[in-house]
């Protein structure tokens, strides 16, 4: 057994490593994440998580529930710490497995990630507790700058994979409870009846729904024009908070020299601050930092970038995920009972990976010559949409309460005063 | 209704005002405290308690309703003299307190605002004058709680849930638990309930003690710390029926009494009491309530240990005999090292617990340490071989700095002319040597914010925040640079520097770039010391950059294998072009450094890796800023490369900048912008740099006007932007492209409709940064607040002063087409658009924006 797989182990159980050994993973995944871009192209299959918050039995559950590392991969959108009071088992075991399995593992920054709201929100005071100085703290803040801002899933499917039980082709939405029944299904809105390919099926067709099925809740899926024959699902954009108005294509991502604090404006606040919101264009953000943006932007910016989705997470949904604007958006929350009393249900989401070959696509974040990408939506005249890739997501509650123990503090050992 | 109304002329009462502000009790002013009855406009006569302000009696800190859901009440440990009034100011929700100077002062304007509230109380029971009759009904219940018995804690469990849901029934209950010193009943059935191994009764007796302490009542929180109550209470938390297979170990961990050290007895029994009471408050916080806390309980518990601290640090400061029998402890001939080290912790705690207080009171606290020689200890602890000393040390030194640098500073100019060794001195030497990387890191942030004298300066024209650390220049008012930092620095610059820099100077003669993790540490240490100084003391360093050869020795660093150091090298770059200064851009160019930096680029590119994207960032700054210089070396020197990365717009771009203008510099900007519609453009911010002014070159001067002026002119009727001067520099970069043209071009260009739909984004982003809306910003959630230190708000504001979206607030001006709004623009536009901006300063952003409400936010 290597040291890491001791560490890991060891962090498994909750129980913090030596600061030695947290030095020297955070150098190695230092080593690691210069490589990364700061937009990470992901093969699906992947399960994405939202926020954890520091709630390290919850992020038990929800290994228990997606499946283990390494035999699920995983790309977790940021916000490990604060909050919760094991943020530093949470982030170093994340960050472990990350070293451990570099290619099943994907960590992006979430807004938390960052000096100035650690110390405020408690991740700070976590590390000198748990301690007695502020170095892991530091170390840790200095892997956060190294963060990728997103990820690209590419070669996800648009039927789901079969899971406990045999799939339909033409599901496009499955929620499951933490011990995989199926709780819904809905099935891919039907292309409109003007379009001029038929209902035949296809592996990747979007055809064959019936009628007036309605959208699952809140998605407001309702027809939607995209799904002609063979229509490839566009790429999936994962991003801690959202978009920005100086982001305008994912290769714009890209020019920004990441390795720095979260600063208070600019494109890099923006991914990692904003929000989605019932409006038109962009709107001051509450928060104070990142942006409201209306499903205009994100409609426009999903069809510029051949984007069939945006992934995003840094808002409570009550519900654990929630879809938006026609399904061209969702939040997905990942922090069960959120700081241990918002009642909430978590989720993660779940794409499969194309096995039928017809679903190769340009990578949408690609090197050469799509920076004109997108122009001329408006010309079409209409929102076109790209067809989704199928959806499992799977819900889950707070670990149970016997399989932790006392969520607490630790205490300040010894005082002067 | 007889009313002991005081007298208004004699009894005014010496007070501090405190409002709670982000769990930090904000100092509102000191004055004199009346309790009176003002007649209102309907003339009726209110009861009312107003404060004046000392130093301008006209002015009021305070003038507050009596009400009787106001709760007002008296705070102080049970013993010591009632001195603090606090409540809920009713119309706003926020927390205020009164501090008094004489608990007699206290008493008196307590015996008008209880005797009020009393008031109330009767009226409401017997129906009184000037209340709702549905008031009226809400008669409280006649406590009687069940004897404390083990038979009867089901029927104590539930009446006191029932009791606790309404207000009415959770002051009733607060006071008879108090009147019959319930808590002191409730402790002795813990023990023969464990006897017992009734679990149920222990988790009823959980219950029970749960509902009291959230009850919020200061006075039983107090009680129930006491040393009396503190371990049955805790003892009753420890069966927690939402963990039945649990028991937590609450007592075993404060009964421990050996967790209190004292370097120093502390004479006043006091003062001891309130340093355990703090701890036990603490660890009910953290530990035992962490989970079920709510807010308001929260932050009850938050300002008790608040003027706790307060009320510790003020007894220690003022005791000079505890003082220097603490610092006789480094004097002294016999080494305690156990004792030494103790010492040094306990500073450091202390200073921890500073941070939290009123900076007057932290200032004293720090001047006291200082005068008792707080300095060698820190120098003593330094240089101490066991690391947690070390780190106590370093802690301590920033703590001092992040209060006040220029008190460290004034002993360093001290030292500097008795010719003693120098601290900036110590630090670097340390900075070399030191193996600790989180103290390595503390040493640096103390020597940068040391080094960061005089003026504001803005990071650089492009404002981009790029200070990784906690710590960033402060703005400070503008003055002439005093002559003794004049010295400093030259000395500095003289002596110090070389020795800092070494390893990198050294570099020199080293073709071999692989380091040890420690050397590498380091060289990311030193290069972004040297990006700080770079942006902070400019003609300084720009002086010591260009004689010591800076950039080829950093240029070095990118044949290095460690990729962060290749990174901490292009950031380096980054940093000295972004500073848009003709002699470091010379310096560069004459170096030659960014052929490699190209090379590590193409090297890079297919990869898509942080290397690329901080390097695909520099040379998309150089074009969009349109460094003239850089672009013609670039274009005429590394043509080939530049055609290799073509299929990037940057490089595109580049060369053809170049090859339009033939290497001359016609602004062709708005040619060139149009595929940047939404991109980002740092904003033509001038720049306060220091000595700037000095060192213009005439001619550079007039080489900058004539190369943007004429082509502005044309198309926009923009006259003498260039020529104009801002805040008395002038400023080097031409004047901010105007967005509308992008429009134009694109319109031009395609022929499509889509300038309507850009247009309106570009609207609705301006409106979206319109200062008026932005002003009215959400009300902070003070309940979600956690502590913040002032230094934030600082650094806040700093922050806030680098220009945000410069894009919509250029769109938004597009319109404006006249000669004069235009330069408007250019200059106070930059401001005028963005100093409400400041002003607002994005502070809830941070407050608000981690704020853990259940409904939104993360």
């Amino acid at each position: 057994m290597s040291d890491l797989d001791r560490a890991i182990a060891q962090l498994r159980s909750c129980r913090p490593i030596p600061e030695s050994q947290v030095r020297e993973i955070c150098h190695k995944a230092r080593e690691l994440l210069i490589e990364e871009g700061n937009v990470v192209t992901v093969a699906a299959p992947v399960t994405i998580c939202g926020d954890i918050h520091g709630q390290f039995h919850d992020l038990m559950e929800l290994f228990r529930v997606g499946g283990d590392v390494p035999d699920t991969n995983y790309l977790f959108m940021g916000d490990f710490v604060d909050r919760g009071f094991y943020s530093l088992e949470t982030f170093l075991l994340l960050l472990c497995l990350k070293v451990r399995y570099p290619d099943r593992m994907t960590l992006i920054r979430g807004n938390h990630e960052s000096r100035q709201i650690t110390t405020v929100y408690g991740f700070y005071d976590e590390c000198i507790r748990k301690y007695g100085s502020a170095n892991v703290w530091r170390y840790c803040c200095d892997v956060f700058d190294y963060l990728a801002l997103g990820a690209i899933v590419l070669g996800a499917s648009n039927t789901l994979s079969t899971g406990t039980e045999p799939v339909d082709e033409d599901t496009e939405i499955e929620v499951c409870d933490q011990s995989g029944t199926v709780m819904s299904r809905f099935p891919r809105p039907m292309p409109r009846p003007n379009s001029a390919e038929g209902p035949a099926r296809s592996p990747n067709g979007g055809g064959g729904g019936s009628g007036d099925r309605t959208g699952p809740p809140g998605s407001g899926a309702s027809g939607s024009s995209g799904g002609s024959i063979g229509n490839p699902t566009g790429a999936v954009l994962c991003v801690h908070g959202g978009l920005s108005p100086l982001i305008d294509t994912v290769d714009k991502i890209r020019l920004i020299d990441r390795k720095q604090e979260v600063p208070h404006e600019g494109a890099m606040c923006d991914l990692l601050w904003s929000d989605p919101d019932e409006i038109d264009g962009w709107g001051l953000s509450p928060r104070g930092a990142g942006f409201l943006f209306g499903a205009d932007i994100v409609k426009i910016f999903n069809h510029r970038n051949d984007l069939s989705l945006i992934a995003r997470a840094h808002q409570l949904v009550m519900e654990g995920f929630k879809e938006m604007f026609d399904a061209s958006i969702v939040t997905v929350w990942s922090a069960p009972n959120y700081c241990y009393r918002c009642g909430n249900v978590a989720a993660v989401l779940e794409l499969s990976e194309d096995e039928s070959g017809t679903g190769l696509f340009a990578r949408s974040n690609g090197d050469v010559g799509r920076s004109d990408g997108g122009r001329g939506v408006m010309m079409e005249g209409e929102t076109f949409v790209r067809n989704g890739p199928a959806r499992r997501y799977r819900v889950f509650q707070a670990a149970p309460q016997d399989s932790r123990g006392m969520p607490a503090k630790k205490p300040v050992a010894d005082y002067f005063l | 209704m007889a009313q002991p109304v005081p007298h208004q002329a004699t009894d005014k009462k010496r007070v501090k005002v405190y409002e709670l502000r982000d769990n930090d009790w904000f100092d509102r002013g000191t004055g004199f405290c009346t309790a009176t009855f003002a007649t209102t406009e309907d003339g009726r006569k209110d009861p009312r308690v107003i404060v004046e302000s000392e130093d301008q009696p006209d002015r009021l800190l305070l003038e507050t309703k009596i009400q009787k859901e106001d709760g007002f009440q008296k705070q102080q440990g049970k013993s010591s003299p009632y001195t603090l009034i606090v409540w809920q100011e009713p119309r706003t929700g926020v927390d205020m307190a009164l501090s008094f100077q004489e608990a007699e002062g206290c008493a008196i304007i307590w015996r008008f605002v209880s005797s009020i509230q009393q008031t109330f109380h009767n009226a409401m029971g017997g129906a009184g004058e000037g209340l709702s009759d549905d008031l009226a009904i809400e008669v409280p219940p006649t406590i009687n709680l069940p004897k404390a018995e083990l038979g009867n804690l089901p029927e104590i469990e539930s009446s006191m849930r029932i009791m606790s849901s309404t207000a009415n029934g959770r002051d009733a209950l607060s006071k008879s638990i108090m009147a019959d010193d319930y808590i002191s009943k409730l402790i002795p059935l813990v023990e023969m309930a464990e006897d017992l191994e009734s679990l149920s009764d222990l988790h009823r007796l959980c219950n029970i003690m749960k509902t009291i302490i959230l009850l919020n009542d200061t006075s039983i929180i107090e009680h129930a710390v006491s040393d009396e109550c503190v371990l049955g209470v805790v003892g009753a938390l420890e069966y927690d029926p939402d963990f039945p297979s649990h028991k937590a170990n609450h007592r075993h961990w404060l009964d421990n009494k050996g967790r209190y050290k004292e370097v120093v007895p502390i004479e006043d029994e006091q003062t001891r009491r309130k340093i355990h009471q703090t701890y036990r408050l603490q660890y009910l916080k953290d530990v035992v309530l962490a989970r079920i806390l709510d807010d308001p309980t929260f932050s009850v518990l938050n300002s008790l240990i608040f003027f706790n601290q307060v009320d510790i640090v003020q007894h220690l400061q003022s005791n000079s005999s505890f003082l220097a029998d603490l610092f006789a402890i480094f004097a002294s001939p016999v080494r305690n090292q156990k004792k030494r080290k103790e010492a040094v912790l306990f500073i450091q705690q202390c200073c921890g617990i500073a941070k939290n207080i009123q900076p007057p009171a932290r200032q004293t606290l720090y001047n006291n340490f200082l005068s008792h020689g707080l300095l060698p200890v820190i120098n003593f602890g330094l240089k101490h071989n066991d690391v947690e000393v070390r780190v106590g040390a370093t802690d301590i030194l920033v703590s001092i700095i992040d209060h006040d640098p220029q008190m460290i500073r004034n002993t360093i100019y001290r030292q500097m002319h008795e010719n003693k060794p120098q601290l900036t001195d110590s630090l670097i030497e340390l900075l070399l040597v030191e193996v600790d990387l989180g103290v390595k890191s503390q040493i640096s942030e103390a020597i940068k914010v040391l080094l960061d004298l005089g003026p504001p300066n803005q990071p650089g024209p492009e404002n981009f925040p790029k200070v990784n650390g906690e710590m960033h220049g402060r703005p400070r008012p503008q003055t002439a640079m005093d002559p003794q930092q004049e010295v400093f620095l030259t000395r500095f610059y003289e002596r110090s520097a070389p020795n800092l820099f070494k390893p990198l100077l050294d570099l020199e003669h080293r073709t071999d770039m692989n380091f040890s993790p420690q050397q590498a540490s380091m060289f990311s240490y030193l290069i972004e010391i040297m990006c700080f100084l770079v942006r902070q003391h400019h003609r300084f360093s720009r002086y010591f950059v260009l004689t010591n050869n800076i950039a080829e020795r950093v240029g070095q660093l990118l044949n290095s294998s460690e990729k962060f150091l290749q990174l901490v090298a292009i950031r380096f770059f980054r940093s000295l072009i972004g500073m848009q200064e003709e002699f470091l851009i010379k310096h560069l160019t004459e170096k030659a450094v960014l052929g490699p930096l190209l090379d590590v680029l193409i090297s890079a590119v297919s990869r898509d890796n942080l290397l690329s994207s901080a390097s695909l960032e520099l040379f998309e700054y150089i074009k969009k800023e349109n460094v003239k210089d850089l672009v013609k070396y670039l274009v005429s020197n590394y043509r080939e490369k530049l055609l290799g990365l073509g299929h990037m717009s940057t490089f595109r771009d580049l060369l053809l900048r170049y090859d339009q203008t033939q290497g001359y510099t016609v602004n062709i900007d708005c040619f060139l912008e149009a595929e940047e519609d939404v991109g980002r453009r740092p904003p033509p911010t001038p720049t306060n740099r220091m000595m700037e002014h000095i060192t213009m070159d005439p001619a550079e001067e007039e080489y900058w006007n004539a190369a943007s002026d004429p082509e502005d002119e044309e198309d926009h009727g923009q006259e003498g932007a260039g020529k104009s001067t801002a805040n008395g520099s002038s400023t080097p970069l031409k004047p901010l492209v105007d967005y509308a043209s992008d429009e134009e071009a694109d319109e031009q260009a395609e022929g499509t409709p889509e300038k309507e739909k850009e247009g309106d984004d570009a609207s609705s982003t301006s409106s979206g940064n319109d200062p008026s809306l932005s002003a009215t910003g959400p009300p902070e959630r003070i309940a979600e607040k956690r502590r913040r230190e002032e230094a934030d708000d600082d650094e806040i504001g700093k922050l806030m002063q680098n220009k945000r979206r410069n894009s919509s607030s250029s769109a938004s001006n597009a319109s404006v087409s006249s000669s004069v709004s235009r330069r408007r623009k250019s200059f106070t536009g930059v401001s005028g658009n963005n100093a409400p901006k400041i002003s607002i300063s994005l502070s809830p952003a941070l407050r608000t924006g981690g704020g853990a409400r259940s409904d939104e936010d993360s």
